[in-house]
């Protein structure tokens, strides 16, 4: 293994990758239609072409790219697998995330102003959850999607770059977010910066849930609080957002039916199997099925699971690829969450260290979510695999975040 | 006969996608450009020694990377520029000489050699070039020049 690992370069890995599962697809099914081998070889020369292009330009850190495009590419034959259509969508998306991951990295290593827009973070992501309030539709149960000209867009997925730009923004410069003191009956009152941090930080979480979107609220909840941990605010503001998530999580699963559902059937999907208990109990045969090598591209029968080219394509690639299969994926997301932490740890600029650790924690936090959700391991809430998943808004914000976090590797190294 | 071809080249697709992890994660381990701060810092201007060893290997304390900022000594005496206690360095075992913008290796008749590139060491001094690999005692080191090459 040493000696051929010595003379392979990682990008041939990927081109490999994709011409044998290309290969395979094009042989899947008849009619062969000769779009599959373009959209084989647009996937492989984007790829290359990018890749080279960090490396000759220096954009920074070179691993980034190369364990993302391992990830898209494996969620595109997948895709592509199981939905011809949604498979030739989502090469066009990946396209486009590509080309805004190279612009966000120079719009964000351009200008140095990004610490100080604290309030238009905050402001424009008012504006985007009222828009989603008003102009939204409800779309498989949560209410989160705006429907622009034919193409629907999850504004939360935006909002999830600009929530952590101004998480890391209030720590770099927190006296930015005090208020004037308010006279209320004779009385004076201040408020510490912090206290301001904390409400805008629940305004986030409350619009998500009003938009019954659990998963990002938990996430967004997440990094919030490991923030918190982080930056040494000390034991009290700890406890007390701690007894708050406490609170709201019991209160939801007192009176919210949905949340019930959820953990009800995390606890035991076998009691109502054929109805609500029937996704994730296919997910976990799908799982099952595989055994260690998979059934082999396009001999699994994933089409069982509702959902399954989002939320539940890991079980797809679990079943079809096998548990080995399975384990790869985790173990890249693992050396792109190791690559952030390396980032945000050599780099001194404060902002910059917030920003990359801020975008680490959501990829890696997320990731948690959905595959703890699939395999059962935690209470099942819906939201993408990065990178994998089928979803524009998806792919293309996490290909801003990955920009931005190459923007920060490159004034790091 | 689709059935063959995916179930055979399962094998390989996976096979592949696990050499791309062990040649990535190699790749970072060796990545001489985030060895440590120090390095990293100074990289720019001044040439530097990247240790090859695995540090959990040898059971005496020696740093990730050595600046050549100026002429530097290299031995196991306390008064060296340069101190690693490795019982098979020599107590003055090698110089490093700047001249004419170029760094010699020197070696200063050691008893168990010092080594460029798996040759041994005559009296003579020795212009090092990037990318050499260095070897004394049980240490081994990479010689990395930023100005003189480009740095891969």
């Amino acid at each position: 293994m040493r000696s051929i690992s010595k003379s392979f370069k990682p990008i041939y890995g990927i081109l490999l990758v994709n011409l044998i599962g290309f290969v395979l697809l094009y042989f899947y099914k008849k009619p062969f239609e000769k779009i599959t081998i373009y959209i084989g070889l647009t996937t492989m020369v984007l790829t290359s072409a990018i890749y080279l292009f960090i490396l000759i330009k220096k954009l920074g850190d070179e691993y980034l790219f190369l364990i993302v495009s391992m990830l898209a590419s494996i969620g595109i034959i997948m895709i592509y697998r199981l939905d011809r259509e949604l498979g030739i969508k989502q090469v066009i998306w990946f396209t486009g995330g590509t080309v805004l991951f190279l612009i966000s990295y120079f719009v964000f290593s351009r200008w140095n102003l990004w610490s100080r827009l604290i309030y238009l973070y905050a402001g424009t992501s008012l504006v985007l959850f009222l828009l989603t309030l008003i102009f939204g539709s409800d779309i498989k149960g949560a209410n989160n999607w705006i429907v622009v000209a034919g193409f629907n867009f999850q504004p939360s997925e935006i909002i999830k770059v600009l929530y952590v730009m101004f998480i890391a923004s209030y720590f770099t410069t927190p006296e930015k977010l005090n208020i004037p003191e308010i006279t209320l009956l004779e009385r004076k009152i201040s408020v510490h910066n912090r206290g301001v941090f904390i409400a805008c930080v629940y305004m986030f979480i409350g619009f998500l849930i009003l938009q019954r979107e659990w998963g990002s609220a938990l996430l967004f909840f997440i990094v919030f609080y490991l923030f918190l941990y982080i930056y040494g605010t000390g034991l009290k503001t700890l406890l007390f957002n701690g007894a708050m998530a406490f609170m709201g999580g019991s209160l939801g699963y007192l009176f919210l039916y949905h949340i019930k559902v959820r953990i009800d059937i995390w606890l035991d999907p076998w009691k109502d199997v054929s109805n609500k208990g029937y996704q994730i109990a296919q997910s976990l045969f799908a799982i099952g099925a595989g055994g260690f090598f998979g059934t082999g591209l396009g001999l699994g029968r994933p089409d069982f699971i509702p959902e399954v080219h989002t939320d539940f394509i890991f079980s797809a690639i679990c079943e079809e690829m096998g548990i080995f299969g399975g384990i790869a994926v985790i173990l890249l997301y693992f050396l792109l969450i190791y690559r952030g932490f390396k980032i945000a740890l050599s780099i001194r600029e404060p902002f910059g260290k917030s920003v990359a650790l801020g975008l680490t924690l959501m990829f890696g936090f997320q990731t948690f979510i959905i595959l703890g959700g699939v395999t059962k391991l935690t209470p099942l809430t819906g939201i993408t695999l990065p990178f994998i998943s089928y979803g524009g808004s998806s792919l293309v914000s996490s290909f801003i975040s990955l920009g931005i976090l190459q923007a920060v590797s490159k004034k790091a190294l | 006969m689709f059935e063959i071809l995916s179930s055979l080249l399962k094998y390989i697709f996976i096979t592949i996608i696990y050499i791309f992890l062990f040649s990535i994660i190699r790749l970072i381990y060796l990545d001489i450009r985030s060895v440590n701060k120090k390095a990293s810092d100074l990289a720019e201007k001044a040439p530097y020694l990247k240790l090859i060893n695995r540090r959990d290997e040898l059971y005496f304390k020696v740093e990730e990377s050595y600046i050549l900022s100026r002429d530097k000594s290299l031995g196991r005496a306390a008064k060296a520029n340069i101190s690693i206690e490795d019982p098979f360095l020599s107590g003055e075992h090698a110089r490093f000489i700047h001249r004419d913008g170029s760094i010699l290796l020197k070696d200063l008749g050691s008893k168990n050699g010092t080594l460029i590139n798996g040759v041994r060491l005559t009296d003579e001094e020795v212009p090092l070039n990037n990318g050499d690999k260095i070897e004394m005692g049980q240490l081994a080191f990479l010689f990395v020049d930023n100005e003189a090459g480009e740095g891969t």
